[in-house]
């Protein structure tokens, strides 16, 4: 019913919107996600032809070319055939006409009415949403929030148009009021063609059947909603998913680096992309149609940089590791659970070529691995026990230093300068001082943070960290998976994480795959695999840490009152 | 586990002690024209001379200095020892770290080889081939690294392999270092200690070898020595000059031997702290 084809919007200056392409069918809901500035509302407005700057390209509704019609025609159009539900902001109302008045006049701008018909149709549509009596009769300061959003839904619902632009219909609304608002919603727009704009992704989730996700003006993934939402291919929709408070989703809120800037020629993500090429600085993605979702990005969304594929190891005639298969890919931590002696740590030293792998293969960004100097640049371990990992007999500088020696980087001034960059980014000292102590003079903590730096001096695009923290206190440990976690969003680093501990893998991991002896058993979502462990030794897991937790509340209180 | 070898041997006893005679042979060793006024093969013209202040310890069969036959003699002693410590802990790394770090059929050819040769009694073996060589110094240094090296190498190897199994070389191997660096960087390092102890230890035994060897009388009669000295003064048992000229030699080489033991027991206490526990 409405199609978008090749829209441009812009102000004058850098296109708000470009290139945008949208189909809204009928009994349709679509999402338009993305953080503020991103154009979202821009897009809503240029549907509705209320949009100050030029507009180029096709909106096709029912039929017809909005944008190669009259004004006059369009202004006809509008509130009858479209209509928006405005962003719930103090002036979406005229604060001198009650919620009724101003429904009576918008549906007497379209129709030739009575005032009295008019009257009832406006009072039946604002009981529709919920406003009754007097609270219809007020004037919009005197309504609450939800009831002012009530009463611009029942405004835009004035004509029974065919296509409702909502515009963050939920913003600002308190957690009880926004379920109530969506619950409406997603009744009144049954029968209707709507466009959701918010950058509220549980809104969207429950209103709308597909999203499309906008950044810089275009689009950069869309497809079905619950899709979408548990398996994000873009890393801006990554990005944007990971840094909202979710209930399902356990791992720690991650941001996106940087902030979003206009213009900027090729990829318009690319700034802020942790996997970016060449070509994404160059080019702009097209959007590319990827198994029922469209992707716009140059690297075909976020991609696999380690492939292990039925990988077995033996040890004589003990099989350590078998058929094992993960996928780790670009800025996601896998957390890798299960018992000590399943082979965990195994798996992880065949991947660094420290046990020979028996069959099976390991692949780093598509490519066969070969056991070069070169794969080290790009895969580095932590090992478990940093007090050994790290040479009693070299100093901090040494052994942070060790990887550019063997590698061969810079000279000395150079390796100076990398080595006291990445202490500082494990959040260690870095002065003269530091540099010359030996480990046994530092904590078991600062000890472990050297170790990271060490496995970070090379900037490797993917970490293996077998149980990093399992040496230290608690409060050692949150900080370095913490910082671990900044990293990985800086830097867009992944993370194969070894762990017996499961509530700790909860917190940290994308996803979780569960070792029993030998075999990968199950492997998902973080918070599926937690909230609904299919492999029987997964729930044997879950349980065990549950029934460790403390009480949260005491059963009753009555027995302390007097 | 960061351990100063060097300060933990000075810090026990018989470390300090062992130390101390080895740096005073050394001393009057290197230092001896020093010492004496005299020249161990010039004839003084008094024969049998009993100590004076001319002789400090008598004059031998030959009218001899007695005294400059010791210090003379210390520096054989010193270098035979050394040398042959040296050359023989050398080999011992190589084959040992040569075993532990390639494996397979090089390590078992390798210690195959080792263990044949540990089973020779290597005193045996010295004086069949000295007594067909006649050895001079740099020749006795040959013969003895030559029988001494197996228990080195296997001590090495074992260690070796220890340290190969550490978690910084494993870390080490994944920054992508190869099997040089390896060695060089992390397992030299963490064995330097104990191929220092076998160093000792060879010492002790070369020092004893050599005077053994020269005692027996098979070694090059122009070398001036220890053993040497003594064989020579127990053919006048029945005169007085056992006195000072067959009790110092003996001193003398308990002294050296017993200073590289003492320095050895050291090393190995601080290498092995299982050791320090039973001390206790």
């Amino acid at each position: 019913m409405l199609e978008i084809k090749g829209l441009n919007i812009t102000y004058g200056g850098p296109p708000v919107i470009s290139g945008v392409d949208l189909r809204l069918d009928r009994g349709e809901a679509l999402a338009v996600i993305g953080e503020s500035g991103a154009g979202k509302t821009t897009l809503g407005l240029g549907v509705m032809g209320l949009v100050k700057g030029r507009c180029t390209g096709e909106i096709v509704f029912g039929g017809r070319n909005l944008l190669a019609m009259a004004e006059d025609e369009r202004r006809r159009m509008r509130g009858r055939d479209m209509a928006m539900v405005f962003q719930n902001v103090d002036d979406a109302l005229h604060p001198l006409y009650t919620a009724l008045d101003q429904i009576v006049e918008a549906i007497l701008t379209h129709r030739r009415l009575e005032r009295a018909a008019a009257r009832k149709r406006a009072e039946d549509l604002l009981r529709r949403v919920g406003l009754e009596g007097s609270r219809a009769a007020a004037y919009p300061h005197q309504l609450s929030g939800g009831e002012r959003q009530r009463a611009l839904i029942a405004m835009a619902l004035a004509n029974d148009p065919a296509l409702l632009i909502l515009d963050e219909p939920t913003a600002s609304l308190d957690a009880l009021t926004k379920g109530e608002i969506t619950a409406l919603i997603k009744g009144l727009i049954k029968d209707k063609a709507a466009l959701v704009i918010t950058h509220d992704i549980s809104t969207a989730a429950r209103l709308t059947g597909r999203m499309a996700v906008l950044y810089g003006g275009r689009i950069v993934e869309c497809g079905p909603t619950a899709e979408l939402l548990a398996d994000p291919r873009h890393p801006y929709t990554r990005g944007l998913l990971r840094s909202y408070p979710y209930m399902a989703a356990t791992k720690d809120l991650q941001g996106i680096p940087g902030r979003m800037e206009r213009g900027v020629p090729g990829c318009p993500f690319h700034p802020r992309c942790t996997q970016k090429i060449d070509l994404c600085r160059r080019e702009t993605p097209v959007p590319e149609s990827n198994g029922g979702r469209l992707v716009a990005c140059h690297r075909g969304g976020i991609v696999p940089l380690l492939e292990i594929k039925r990988l077995s190891v033996s040890f004589g005639p003990v099989r350590a590791v078998r058929e094992a298969v993960i996928t780790l890919h670009e800025g996601e931590t896998l957390a890798l659970v299960g018992k000590s002696g399943s082979g965990k740590t195994t798996l992880a030293r065949a991947v660094m070529g420290l046990v020979p792998a028996g069959e099976g293969e390991i692949r780093l960004e598509g490519g066969k691995i070969d056991g070069s100097r070169d794969f080290y640049r790009k895969v580095q371990m932590v090992f478990q026990n940093p007090g050994e990992s790290v040479s009693h007999r070299m100093n901090v500088l040494q052994a942070v230093g060790e990887p550019l020696d063997v590698q061969g980087i810079g000279n000395g001034e150079e390796r100076l300068a990398l080595v006291r960059r990445v202490l500082d980014e494990v959040e260690l000292p870095s002065d003269d001082g530091f540099l010359k102590k030996y480990p046994h003079q530092l904590s078991g903590g600062e000890v472990q943070r050297v170790a990271i730096a060490r496995a970070l001096v090379l900037n490797p695009k993917v970490l293996i960290a077998d149980e990093p923290t399992s040496a230290l206190d608690a409060s050692v440990q949150a900080k370095i998976l913490k910082l671990l976690l900044n990293i990985q969003e800086k830097r867009g680093l992944a993370i194969l994480l070894i762990t017996h501990d499961i509530a700790l893998a909860r917190k940290v991991s994308d996803r979780i795959a569960v070792m029993l002896n030998g075999r990968i058993v199950e492997e998902g979502p973080a918070g599926r695999v937690l909230s609904s462990p299919r492999h029987g030794f997964t729930k044997k897991l879950v349980e065990a840490v549950l029934s460790k937790c403390p009480p949260t509340q005491p059963e009753s209180q009555d027995s302390s009152l007097p | 586990m960061h351990i100063d070898y060097w300060r933990e041997v000075k810090k026990s006893g018989p470390g300090r002690a062992g130390l101390a005679a080895i740096t005073a042979v050394a001393a009057l060793a290197v230092l001896a024209p020093l010492f004496t006024g005299h020249q161990p093969g010039e004839y003084t013209g008094a024969i049998f001379h009993p100590p004076s202040r001319e002789y400090w310890l008598g004059t031998n069969d030959v009218g001899q200095d007695i005294w400059t036959h010791l210090l003379y003699g210390a520096r054989t002693s010193l270098a035979v020892g050394c040398g042959a410590a040296a050359l023989s802990a050398i080999v011992s790394a190589l084959v040992g770290g040569l075993a532990a770090l390639s494996g397979g059929i090089t390590d078992r050819v390798l210690m195959r080889l080792t263990d044949s040769l540990l089973v020779v009694p290597p005193i045996m073996v010295a004086i069949l081939a000295a007594a067909y060589f006649r050895p001079g110094a740099a020749l006795l240094v040959f013969l003895l690294a030559a029988v001494m090296w197996p228990g080195g190498a296997r001590l090495v190897r074992s260690q070796a392999l220890a340290a190969k199994e550490r978690a910084h070389v494993a870390a080490a191997r994944t920054f992508g270092a190869g099997r040089l660096y390896l060695l060089t960087r992390h397992i030299m390092p963490e064995i330097g200690p104990v191929i220092i102890a076998v160093l000792v230890m060879d010492a002790r035994r070369a020092v004893f070898m050599e005077a053994g060897l020269s005692f027996l009388g098979v070694a090059d009669p122009a070398v001036v020595s220890w053993g040497k000295m003594m064989q020579q003064a127990l053919r006048f048992s029945y005169l007085d000059v056992w006195k000072w000229w067959l009790l110092p030699a003996g001193a003398a080489l308990s002294l050296t031997v017993a200073g590289l033991a003492f320095t050895g027991f050291a090393l190995e206490t601080v290498l092995n702290p299982r050791l320090k526990e039973r001390d206790r």
